[in-house]
């Protein structure tokens, strides 16, 4: 049987490929201090990631608690600022949104949904508040009646009906609640939605609903997703390009399927097996009882070594960076001088 | 591919009139505590609107019999000038629920916004605003008391100015610890990432969500306003022709009623300010019980175990 | 043919609020042999923690048992009394929480949780409790060393750990576990369950395990049931239940999942939500969210039908279980 092409991905990878990304972070840091002002103890959220995000397309950022992914999100919509490093939005550097107008602008452009569709939401107002504000923040042109028919629009492009904006949160259930949540980042019309971890939190047979919903946005909305969890079967499901992180570092990205089909750093090959399968009755099953550490004024090396079962003298000594490896990148010694040998086996390493 | 309408399908509940407002009602109307205080609450209020409709005689006119005890003409007896006690009594009820209300009304004012603020700006701004509540929360009361009574006029004026400073802060450091516990709650970060203004926040997002807390710390500080303004009052600060239960206190102290044989007319102004302080801590209890079901008295349902 | 270890029978539970009163369990049957892993699947208001929380006699008010029994070594626990109860708990049955951090006491040590437990369930000398609690921390691969530290020093799937540990104290024959890996993480999760199962075969304890992940169940379950509404949608083992789901709901949820490994299709889930309880629908409680919906199914509710080895709660099994009995 042919494998068949699973129409949830974007049907034309190479499209964007020349064009200016909509997002692109260099070197991005953030640290914290743990503790009072005058603390030693700093935490390391996010080290040097790079990341680019295409027009119309859906990155999925992948990794445990601790990996630093719902801070980056909040890094890219502009919650924290970063400690090092730059967004560009396409283009233009952050750092020069100075003004609130500005800022302004730029949420108007990146939206952010939450994960937690239970305390996303005032309590006391009904659901339509948060796209109601959005719109008369953002879109200050619209006039009352069109700011209302703008909400309903936004709302049925989520699947929902129009009746919904007049429901309170505690009316609704978690499902209808998270496509709101959509719905509000929706109201800005922005070029990009950054989605914290949007399905985690929802019963399995509701999951598949937003997911086929997020892959209607990129289709017909034109909008691109950087969609942020712990899953990868849901990842691969929507995803056409996955990043991969361990411990405030990037440690693979690629392709969806390339990364998925052939893992080139361990903690990927890890992820994957330890990925349950509804279908699969055995498993191999990785020998790991670890879990990601809190990265607390760290040395240099990599941080994946003390679980690694590949780990060399160098990964304790140089901290990887992310190498190319054919469609990828790998922050690897290991696989990085494998791939060398592979393409290069009369040199010796 | 269309995205599916789930709208049909997806409604869990009918929304029906079952809203805030309605059930808020029920549950106050079937909690006992918030009957009775909201009756006392009640009474009090009709008593200070209409007072000519119970107690026709002038409360001031000195015309009657001196220092009468309790007879079918003079309920409570009469002062020491001759004046109908019972009829100062409900007359007073005006002038002290007004004092109240708007002292508690300014220092919870006073103290959601400090404390609020304080909670949600953070930083440095909230470390200030922590010394600034701690301050006035050690302040002698007293000897600023008797300080200020040389230099203000005695009376209602000096009275508020005094309530107000030193009963904000208390409530100003719950506020800011309520505050401070949902801060970071997903939709405060919604409305960051919105690029809402701080102020907006702080009265929009933050505030209405704490109504109970408010209306719990309003209630409880009523109480300590009614108590604390008598005592003041007893102890001179008020103006003792003006009509309030702790002025009558003052004047019933100073003419020795309690010897003189009309001893209603030192007691009836101090048990009124104790049934105007149960009232309101009676309905501050069942808010509490309202707003924590856990609170709640436990009345088990007995189920006839055959009928599943 | 032993014994059943643990019997369940019409056990009904209902909540008694002054809005309306909620029917969260109806009518639940089944049983559990030793040494045999049970799973209990369902989405969240399904009841099936509920169920647990009744088969452990750990219901609070406003939630009763209504109805049914509850059979576990000859005595009906629903029946029992408080001292009869608190001398079969944590000797015979225990139990394992969704969240360490809400079971354990963060002011203690492990230790001294272990030693509470042990003195609380039994006649322990001092030099007993010291071997039985590195006995158990040894059981499921922590430190001993650990006994003195206090849960917030451990990672969360250490504190999963402990918390299996605390309930294996006297080895009890039935371990009920209420979601015990969804706070953590894929690896962990992975490592967790692995343990619990190598455990269960050693020390043939039977298992009741409550989870919403399908994927868990599949490698480690012997019996599936299927909870919806408040009753068992299908009963059967757990291979029948994956190669061939009979209730439209089973099939529902197996086609959710979006596979890593498999080949990439298109999945539909399914459309709308569990039903409000205290207004249940008529009929079939599935039948509003059912694509094999007949017009039977509006007015009639369905029995537990029997094929083959399974049970389905489904009419369009219903000729087939009338003709075959």
């Amino acid at each position: 049987m042919a494998e068949e092409r699973n129409p949830r991905t974007s049907s034309d990878p190479a499209a964007s490929s020349g064009s200016e990304p909509v997002l692109r972070a260099a070197d991005l840091t953030k640290h914290f201090r743990l503790g009072g002002m005058f603390s030693k103890q700093v935490l390391h959220a996010v080290d040097d990631l790079n990341i680019t995000i295409a027009e119309r397309e859906i990155v999925a950022l992948v990794g445990e608690s601790g990996s630093g992914k719902s801070t980056v999100a909040r890094l890219l919509a502009r919650i924290y600022t970063p400690t090092r490093g730059e967004i560009y939005y396409r283009g233009r550097p952050l750092r020069s949104l100075r003004s609130r107008k500005d800022l302004l602008w730029y949420r108007g452009e990146v939206a952010i949904v939450l994960q937690d569709p239970f305390s996303a939401f005032h309590p006391v107002f009904p659901i339509s508040h948060g796209v109601m504000r959005n719109l008369a923040l953002h879109r200050p042109e619209l006039s009352g009646p069109e700011r209302r028919r703008e909400a309903e629009r936004v709302c049925e492009t989520v699947g929902l009906g129009p009746k919904m904006l007049d429901r309170y949160p505690y009316e609704m259930s978690g499902g209808e609640r998270q496509r709101i949540g959509f719905a509000q980042a929706l109201a800005v019309r922005p070029k990009l939605i950054l989605a914290d971890e949007p399905v985690s939190m929802l019963d399995v047979s509701i999951r598949v609903g937003v997911l086929n919903m997020m892959a209607g946005l990129r289709d017909q909305e034109g909008v691109s997703l950087l969609y942020i969890t712990h899953d990868l079967a849901s990842a691969r499901y929507v995803a056409d390009r996955i990043v991969v992180m361990y411990a405030g570092h990037m440690v693979e990205e690629g392709p969806t399927e390339t990364v998925l089909s052939s893992p080139k750093h361990p903690y990927t090959q890890l992820l994957l097996s330890a990925a349950a399968e509804p279908s699969e009755k055995e498993a191999e099953i990785a020998a790991d009882s670890g879990e990601p550490p809190r990265v607390i004024n760290p040395s240099e090396g990599c941080r994946f070594r003390w679980r690694c079962p590949y780990a060399i003298e160098k990964c304790e000594q140089v901290t990887p960076r992310p190498t190319p490896i054919g469609a990828t990148q790998v922050a690897c010694h290991v696989a990085v001088a494998e791939a060398e040998r592979a393409s290069n086996p009369a040199s010796v390493s | 591919m269309a995205i599916p309408d789930i709208s049909v399908t997806d409604s869990i509940t009918d929304v029906e009139a079952t809203r805030a407002p309605r059930r808020f009602l029920r549950t106050v109307l079937g909690n006992r505590k918030a009957v009775v205080g909201a009756v006392i609450l009640l009474v009090m209020a009709f008593v200070a609107a209409f007072p000519g409709l119970i107690a026709p005689d002038d409360p001031q006119a000195a015309i009657y019999a001196q220092n009468a005890g309790p007879s079918s003409a003079h309920l409570l007896g009469t002062t020491q000038l001759g004046q109908d006690v019972f009829s100062q009594l409900v007359w007073s009820t005006r002038l002290t629920l007004i004092v109240t209300l708007i002292v508690t009304a300014i220092a919870t004012f006073l103290s959601t916004i400090i404390g609020v603020t304080s909670a949600y700006v953070g930083g440095i701004t909230d470390r200030a605003l922590t010394v600034f509540i701690d301050v006035f929360l050690i302040l002698p009361v007293l000897p600023l008391l008797i300080l200020l009574a040389a230099y203000l006029p005695p009376g209602v004026t000096s009275l508020v100015i005094v309530l107000c400073i030193t009963s904000w802060a208390f409530q100003a450091r719950q506020l800011r610890s309520q505050g401070l516990s949902i801060r970071n709650r997903d939709f405060l970060v919604a409305a960051r990432a919105r690029g809402e203004r701080g102020i907006y926040i702080i009265l929009v997002e933050i505030v209405p969500t704490m109504t109970s807390l408010i209306a719990a710390s309003f209630l409880s500080l009523a109480v300590y306003v009614v108590g604390f303004a008598a005592s003041l009052q007893f102890l001179g600060l008020g103006n003792s022709s003006e009509l309030m239960w702790g002025t009558m206190l003052y004047n019933a102290q100073q003419a020795s009623a309690l010897e003189a044989g009309n001893a209603w007319w030192a007691l009836s102004p101090g048990a009124a300010v104790a049934v105007l302080g149960t009232g309101f801590a009676l309905l501050n209890y069942a808010f509490d019980e309202i707003g924590n079901p856990a609170l709640r008295p436990v009345r088990r349902k007995r189920r006839d175990r055959s009928s599943a | 043919m032993t014994d059943p270890l643990l019997e369940v029978d019409g056990l009904t539970v209902d909540y008694l609020t002054d809005a309306a009163d909620v029917r969260a369990v109806n009518q639940v049957s089944f049983t559990v042999d030793p040494g045999e892993f049970l799973a209990i699947v369902g989405e969240s208001g399904c009841g099936k923690s509920t169920l647990l929380f009744a088969v452990a006699q750990l219901l609070s008010p406003p939630g009763e048992i209504v109805a049914g029994k509850v059979i576990f070594r000859g005595h009906d626990m629903v029946r029992l009394g408080r001292g009869e109860l608190q001398s079969m708990r944590w000797r015979d049955y225990s139990i394992v929480m969704q969240s360490a951090m809400n079971a354990l006491n963060p002011m203690k040590s492990i230790g001294a949780q272990f030693k509470d437990t042990l003195e609380a369930h039994g006649n322990v000398s001092k030099a007993d409790i010291g071997r039985r609690s590195t006995e158990v921390m040894e059981l499921v691969g922590i430190d001993p060393a650990h006994l003195h530290s206090y849960p917030h020093q451990l990672s969360g799937g250490m504190r999963q750990r402990a918390m299996i540990a605390m309930a294996l104290l006297f080895t009890p024959q039935l371990v009920i576990m209420d979601e015990p890996t969804s706070a953590l993480d894929v690896v962990a999760q992975q490592s967790l369950m692995t343990k619990i199962k190598d455990l269960q075969q050693n020390l043939g304890f039977a298992v009741i395990f409550v989870t919403h992940d399908m994927s868990v169940v599949h490698r480690y379950s012997d019996r599936v049931l299927v909870m919806y509404a408040g009753q068992i949608a299908e009963a059967a083992r757990t291979e029948e239940v994956f190669e061939r789901p009979l209730h439209p709901y089973t099939r529902g949820l197996m086609s959710a999942f979006p596979s890593v490994r498999g080949p990439r299709r298109e999945l539909i889930g399914i459309p709308g939500s569990p039903p409000d309880l205290a207004r249940p629908p008529t009929g079939c409680l599935f039948h509003p969210r059912c694509p094999d919906v007949m017009p039977a199914c509006l007015g009639r509710e369905p029995e537990l039908y029997p094929v083959g080895d399974a049970e389905v709660r489904c009419l369009l099994y219903a000729e087939q279980a009338r003709k075959a009995s």
